[in-house]
């Protein structure tokens, strides 16, 4: 256990903060640790970890994507028109991930072809896509969707079951892959040294590519996830989603400067971001420093870390 | 980064000046200028230029900042955020505490610089990664801005002598602040590409071990430039301030995206050791024509995006592409194969985009056509043309209206334009309909003086923000434009009319009227505003605050945001109803927020439970028949839409002036003038039994 500790810092110092602010906050306000609630944080938190596992992969190989969010928003309004147009909410479940693999492709593409940095075409892409949106819709939302949209058509409760348990599927095999898979490794040995990856036989342009692949992916699949809640589809729907999800995952420890993360410790920077906002309401704080207290607690996770690293050197 | 080392002693002059080429960018610039230049007359002029000049200041001074913490290898995605701590920082000294400005403004100049030794001192000591850092402080500072004002107050009350730093000339209509950018850019590029504290910086950022084994003095460097960058960040606050004539917590949102977006665009690696400043001011120089280059020729701004975009790959990866000799990185090399999909992809992506922007005007040409001969100019335009060269139409004979909303994408507004459309058209009049893309308060300035410029012969604005837009209308009036307000007021001095839909008076009693009758005059309820800092809805929560006094049996627990997003109103609403699980009423106050607050009452199961607010009937109908939403506010927005552009043409034509009680507007009939109002009628109620009969 303690050899656990000592060799993830940041994910136990994650964890650590995560667990005294369940503790505390259940103790002052006992609604917190109640079923209902938990739900409902399991719900929303799994449409930050679909993103947020492919984004891992893609610090891993030291890049980064800020286009998710327009990305999020392009498949949503596809998944919406394609429902109005008749297709059959089962078939989005395939063609969302499709269409947000497309997308991610692009970048990959751009990134590994051509060697522009990652952040300056996903700037690029962002902007893009999110201006293209404004300019088709004018902001226009996509109402009217078939009854069959609404939670797959199956009512709330199994489709929030399907929602959560499909996040947990995509989690697990991503573990599994991230530890076991020759693709998984690729990818901590491209981020770590690209040079070395290349001789012994990888293909550092194929894996980065592949990382931009399943980020989309994962994001269109969130993004069609996040539509089937509600009774229309909302063009500026992702807004800020690329923020929120690097915060998490950069919290979980990964390093932006790749090679260095694992995907627990997403799960944990997911859960942490995720439920500060809603314990901030159970313990009645004024709104207006809500942000501010969200910034002291992403600082506090990484100082944490940091305090220890310092301490254990000297 | 494997970049060969450039030893920079013989270097022909290319290299030497353009050592990331940017002369591309000065190609792009030139490009921008001659298409601009073509399409508007009014483009290559001086006070064109200096207008924006005067708008790319601020985040000019971002991206001065930026450039030397982006070459180090950092990056400080704070410098927005801190803008608003220092704005909130300044207006309490400069207003409140009554402080001479100056003084204020160098308290403020030490709070940034502050800020940014913490970041600077995170980074550097605690070796902790910038992005991070800055991510937390990007929340941090906005977040203290936001507590400290309780994200409300809004410093309006400066002194002529500070506002003349934003808003005044000097001889030769030069903006007054430019030969202070100017001294600070030569300042801060002596300093980094002329100092030993510079070439630290290149040398950090180029290999930070290699650095710190030479022996440089890398956490002092490195910490020196976060706070060169917060202090620049606090300097660019109070410029902004006084542009606007306002200080409030959200200043600056969304600026560090602005100055990131320059800088890179400028050629300076975003992994360290190569740039300049040179190229960071010409990246912004290139993206501030572009936006109003658009402006100008009245192309719609979101081409500005999408060319945004396509300038950032294709400026960085062009030059790439075109030195990349073959088989030196080994499997980076692209094969030509690689290069014609990846082609083909963005070509195809132009093409779908132009195809439907074709499909799009091609079909509002249509519109238009069918009154294309234009009617024969009335007798009013003499006079206008005497009053002021500015006022010459642009269309042949034809009259121009402005007309702008708070936010473009609003479904709100995109409904107001319904109407707006089909008054024009009735009236055979060319309707210019733009604004910011988001809410945001520097924007609406803007497009006005870009507006001012092309000489459009009324404007009619949905205003953000009081303070800040009333000073640009008062310039138009000053140059014989007819001005108009609608859907929110400016102040009354800078504008002709307001058309009135509602007092934020009259919203606030009727929602807390409704909220009174669905609780039955006892009861806790909860509101889900946009953002905390939007200043509508923060007026309207004055007036329900007002209200309540009224009925002693409600409370009001919580106030919480909702972004105008459906998810976020659902988790805001999650939250509420588990928190205060006494809510028996949520009474949401944005568009969005209300089908997000519904769906979430209607996720809970609760039945017990309401919600109310401001909305769209079309948004809400399935909440409101399926009995979670009781009723919405609103009034009938093709309408106002309809009217504004009435009254715009009659005030044109001098049929609306001083003193008029009644407007005629086309098939809507006759609407009463009181003093220099027009007014739409009453906020509407619509419930269960009306809803059906709207569309919009």
């Amino acid at each position: 256990m303690r050899q656990l500790l000592a060799r993830h810092p940041r994910e136990s110092a994650v964890a650590a903060a995560w667990l005294a602010l369940l503790l505390l906050v259940g103790a002052l306000a006992p609604g917190f640790l109640a079923w209902d609630n938990a739900r409902d944080l399991l719900v929303a938190n799994s449409l930050y970890l679909l993103p947020a596992i492919g984004m891992t992969a893609v610090l891993l190989a030291r890049q980064i994507d800020i286009s998710i969010g327009s990305q999020f928003a392009v498949v949503g309004l596809a998944c919406g028109l394609l429902s109005k147009a008749g297709a059959p909410s089962w078939t989005l479940l395939l063609l969302a991930p499709l269409l947000g693999g497309l997308l991610g492709w692009l970048n990959g593409a751009l990134v590994a072809g051509l060697q522009i940095p990652s952040i300056i075409v996903t700037l690029g892409t962002m902007v893009a896509w999110r201006a293209a949106i404004k300019w088709v819709t004018q902001g226009a939302w996509v109402r009217d969707l078939p009854p069959d949209f609404l939670w797959f058509g199956m009512g709330q409760a199994a489709g929030q079951a399907l929602l959560v348990g499909l996040t947990a599927v995509v989690f697990g095999v991503a573990v599994w892959a991230a530890a076991r898979l020759a693709a998984g490794r690729a990818v901590y040995a491209v981020g770590c040294d690209a040079e070395a990856a290349r001789l012994v036989g990888l293909s550092p342009s194929r894996v980065t590519a592949g990382t931009f692949v399943l980020l989309g992916a994962l994001t269109g699949l969130a993004a069609l996830l996040h539509s089937v809640r509600f009774e229309a589809v909302q063009p500026t729907a992702g807004l800020g989603l690329e923020l929120r999800v690097v915060a998490a995952v950069v919290v979980g420890g990964t390093a932006v400067m790749g090679g260095r993360g694992t995907l627990v410790g997403t799960l944990l920077g997911v859960l942490l971001l995720g439920t500060i906002g809603t314990q901030l309401t159970f313990l009645h704080v004024n709104p207006a420093w809500e942000r501010a207290l969200q910034g002291l607690v992403i600082l506090g996770a990484v100082a944490l870390e940091a305090a220890r690293r310092e301490g254990g050197d000297e | 980064m494997s970049e060969p080392t450039r030893i920079a002693t013989f270097q022909p002059w290319p290299q030497r000046w353009f050592p990331n080429r940017e002369w591309l960018l000065l190609v792009v610039l030139a490009a921008e200028c001659a298409v601009f230049g073509l399409l508007s007359d009014r483009f290559l002029t001086a006070t064109n230029a200096f207008q924006m000049a005067r708008q790319a200041v601020e985040v000019g001074l971002l991206a001065t900042a930026l450039t030397p913490v982006i070459i180090s290898g950092g990056i400080d995605l704070a410098v927005g955020s801190l803008m608003g701590l220092a704005a909130v920082c300044f207006g309490w000294l400069a207003t409140v505490v009554g402080l001479p400005w100056p003084l204020a403004a160098l308290l403020t100049l030490l709070l940034g610089a502050a800020c940014g030794a913490v970041n600077g001192l995170l980074i550097a000591r605690l070796r902790l990664p910038a992005l991070i850092v800055t991510l937390a402080t990007w929340s941090l500072w906005r977040g203290l801005a936001e507590g400290l004002t309780g994200a409300i107050a809004n410093y309006s009350d400066f002194g002529p002598g500070f506002l003349a730093w934003g808003q005044g000339d000097l001889p030769g209509g030069l903006p007054q602040q430019l030969p202070l950018f100017a001294v600070v850019v030569l300042a801060c590029g002596v300093l980094l590409h002329r100092t030993a504290w510079g070439r630290t910086l290149y040398a950090v950022g180029h290999s930070p071990a290699a650095a710190l084994h030479a022996g440089l003095p890398v956490r002092r460097a490195v910490t020196a430039a976060y706070v060169l960058s917060g202090a620049l960040a606090a300097l660019a606050t109070v410029i902004y301030v006084a542009r606007l004539g306002q200080a409030k917590a959200d200043a600056g949102t969304d600026y560090e995206l602005l100055a990131i977006t320059a800088v890179v665009l400028g050629g300076t690696s975003i992994f360290g050791g190569r740039g300049t400043l040179g190229g960071s001011l010409l990246g912004l120089a290139c993206l501030t024509c572009l936006e109003t280059g658009l402006r100008l020729a009245a192309l719609p701004a979101e081409l500005a995006g999408i060319l945004v975009g396509l300038l950032l790959i294709g400026a960085i990866g062009l030059p790439r592409l075109l030195a990349a000799p073959a088989g030196e990185t080994g499997d980076f090399t692209v094969k030509n194969s690689q290069v014609a999909v990846l082609c083909a992809a963005v070509l195809a992506a132009g093409a779908l985009v132009a195809g439907s922007n074709w499909m799009l005007v091609s079909s509002l040409a249509e519109q238009t056509a069918q009154v294309a001969p234009a009617p024969p100019a009335p007798a009013a335009p003499a006079a206008a043309a005497a009053s002021s060269p500015a006022s010459t139409p642009v269309a042949a004979g034809g009259l121009t209206v402005a007309m702008m909303p708070k936010s473009k994408g609003d479904p709100y507004f995109v409904s107001c334009r319904a109407g707006a459309a089909k008054a024009a058209k009735e009236l055979g009049i060319e309707l210019l309909w733009d604004g910011p893309t988001e809410t945001d308060a520097a924007k609406q300035n803007e497009v006005v003086e870009a507006w001012i410029t092309k000489g459009v012969d009324v404007i009619a604005v949905s205003v953000q923000n009081q303070e800040a837009i009333s000073t640009v209308l008062r310039k138009a009036r000053a140059k014989g434009i007819k001005v108009l307000t609608w859907d929110a007021d400016a102040l009354p001095d800078a504008r002709d009319f307001l058309i009135n839909q509602a007092t934020p008076e009259g919203i606030g009693c009727t929602l807390v009227d409704e909220a009174n009758r669905v609780l039955g005059g006892q009861g806790d309820f909860a509101i889900i505003t946009s953002t905390l800092t939007a200043a509508n809805q923060n007026d309207w929560i004055k007036h329900i605050k007002r209200r309540l006094e009224k009925y002693p049996g409600l409370k009001l627990v919580t106030i919480k945001p909702g972004e105008d997003l459906l998810d976020r109103a659902l988790t805001s609403t999650q939250n509420v109803l588990k928190g205060y699980p006494q809510v028996k009423l949520v009474m949401a106050i944005s568009a969005p927020a209300v089908p997000g607050a519904a769906e979430a009452v209607k996720q809970s199961g609760r039945t017990d439970v309401k919600v109310i607010g401001l909305s769209l009937p079309n948004m809400c109908k399935p909440y409101i028949h399926q009995g979670i939403v009781d009723c919405i506010v609103l009034w009938n927005t093709g309408d106002l839409g309809y009217l504004t552009v009435y009254a715009a043409k009659a005030l044109h034509d001098g049929t609306l002036q001083p003193g008029s009680t009644t407007l005629t507007a086309g098939s809507r009939g006759e609407y009463a003038v009181q003093g220099s109002e027009v007014l739409l009628g009453k906020p509407f109620v619509f419930n269960k039994a009306n809803v059906d009969r709207f569309d919009f």
